[in-house]
């Protein structure tokens, strides 16, 4: 197990977290109701309140819409990997996530950069879906 | 409309401390001591509590007042973080209007250090915890540079306009003896700092500390005119802009009008702004949504003004919590008891001159992204 800190696992992200775990793959919400695509994921959507939430896998791409390198006040875990980017990321099926982009040149991560999942031999390093530069 | 003839009448800071050496209670106990004092209302006479901390779970204002021996009519706790201090001091307000109570002790603080915070704020929601704390997101500052940047890619911010609001808040702050940081700075400091969360160097980063701040709600009259000080208008904001990661808002635009009309000020009859400052970065959004400066021109009104305590545009003339230290809650609250040291004619070496009317801003519960809560109250002496 990777000692970096974990989600805890519930019956609502366990799809998303065996999706990412086993494949490699990002797994989202759509609501049944009003077709709202979601993540975080969610017992009820948030905008109609629906229960009937389907999970389905998206692209796995997007763009940074903002970011940040974070060199310092990082738990000890991942002080070896600063600078950690980590980014505000507008998904190819138009919803928000904040997740980390992983490159060997962190100086050349810019708003506006077009990302894409980890390989899916890399994901299990990570406890989240991961993005690198397209 | 609120009451005319209730209002803030005591107020009191405890010690801020850079390691805590005693719990919640003893910061509240020196903050509330110094409250009463200031109003010469006896503990006996407090029979309402609020508190605001992030520490105190699970306990709160009820079991607060069982540690403090007081029998309360009324009790409140506060869910919006570092915007939760000025809701608390509105509702009891309006408790003492509605007779549920006659004198109201609200309190606010945290016995916390940088350490336990760094443990702390990797869980202080349930999002955080499962969906920021495992990329590694450095407590809040990676969220708020990423904010930070997504302003300066936007409107052309630059960090030499935003240290402004670092570097004239130290300078107040070397007027202030109870502050933890009152070394001085320059602008050259502020940009030459290292790197925490690009584009965030360290002098943008609130330092955690443990301390209390109190304030006490009463009948206005039972305070020499001067002493007193009125609550023209309140308002809160939750969870706005609905959908948005990371917002260059945070919902003080969509009630500044109401909240200016209701106390019959516009924003520049305001003789000082203590705005909620985690990060210089929020205090700009703050200061645009509130229309100090139209959205985006942030930038260009920090290079026009001084925000020293005699400057033109007095801003976190206590030094504010960049410099003063974050208390947990009591974070939404040190803004408040500066403003009421102030319209009390108390704030000795740092006074406004003159200061009759003010305003104060609190922003907090940071959850996906951002903080959730923005609120307001506009001050005036009575």
């Amino acid at each position: 197990m990777s000692p970096l800190p974990q989600p805890r696992e519930t019956p609502t992200n366990t799809p998303m977290l065996a999706a990412w775990r086993q494949e490699g793959a990002l797994a989202l919400q759509r609501c049944d109701d009003c077709g709202a695509v979601i993540f975080y994921p969610r017992t009820v959507c948030p905008h109609c309140w629906s229960p009937r939430l389907e999970w389905f896998r998206a692209a796995g791409t997007g763009r940074i819409v903002s970011f940040s390198r974070i060199h310092r006040g990082l738990p000890d875990v991942f002080q070896a990997e600063a600078p950690i980017v980590l980014a505000e990321i507008a998904l190819t099926e138009g919803v928000l996530m904040i997740a980390r982009v992983v490159t060997p040149a962190p100086d050349t991560v810019a708003s506006g950069m077009a990302v894409r999942l980890v390989a899916p031999e890399d994901a299990a390093r990570f406890p989240l879906p991961t993005f690198r530069p397209a | 409309m609120l009451p005319s003839n209730i209002g803030i009448i005591g107020y009191g800071s405890s010690v801020y401390e850079k390691q805590a050496t005693r719990t919640e209670l003893g910061y509240f106990a020196d903050a509330a001591r110094a409250a009463l004092m200031s109003a010469d209302v006896r503990k006996n006479e407090v029979d309402g509590i609020s508190v605001s901390s992030t520490t105190l779970q699970p306990d709160n204002a009820v079991t607060t007042a069982e540690s403090f021996a007081l029998s309360v009519r009324w009790a409140g706790v506060s869910n919006a973080g570092g915007a939760g201090a000025l809701v608390n001091v509105l509702d009891a307000v309006l408790a003492v209007a509605t007779a549920r109570a006659r004198y109201v002790l609200c309190l606010a603080g945290a016995a916390q250090d940088s350490g336990f915070f760094r443990d702390r704020i990797s869980r202080f929601t349930g999002s955080i915890a499962d969906y920021l704390a495992p990329h590694g997101f450095g407590g809040t500052n990676g969220l708020f540079g990423i904010i930070q940047r997504k302003h300066m890619e936007t409107f052309g911010t630059t960090r030499a306009q935003l240290g402004r609001i670092a570097v004239d808040q130290r300078a107040n702050a070397r007027m202030n003896e109870a502050a933890l940081l009152r070394g001085p700075m320059s602008l050259n400091d502020y940009l030459h700092a290292p790197i925490v969360a690009d584009p965030l160097g360290l002098f943008d980063c609130v330092m955690p500390c443990a301390g209390a701040e109190a304030i006490l709600v009463g009948p206005l009259d039972r305070v020499p005119p001067g002493k007193g000080v009125r609550v023209l208008a309140g308002r809160e904001r939750h969870n706005h802009p609905v959908g948005e990661v990371s917002p260059l808002r945070g919902g003080w635009e969509l009630f500044r009008d109401e909240l200016f009309a209701e106390a019959s000020h516009e924003p520049d009859a305001m003789d000082f702004v203590q705005a909620y400052d985690d990060y210089p970065i929020m205090v700009a959004i703050q200061l645009e949504d509130l229309s100090f400066c139209p959205k985006g021109e942030i930038g260009r009104f920090l290079e026009g003004h001084h925000m020293t305590w005699d400057g033109s545009f007095p801003l976190n003339t206590g030094g504010g919590q960049l410099s003063c230290g974050q208390t947990g809650g009591g974070g939404g609250m040190i803004g408040l008891t500066e403003a009421v040291r102030q319209l009390r004619g108390e704030g000795g070496a740092r006074q406004v001159p003159g200061a009759k009317r003010g305003l104060v801003s609190g922003y907090g519960m940071v959850a996906y992204g951002h903080g959730l809560s923005a609120s307001a109250l506009v001050l005036e002496t009575a």
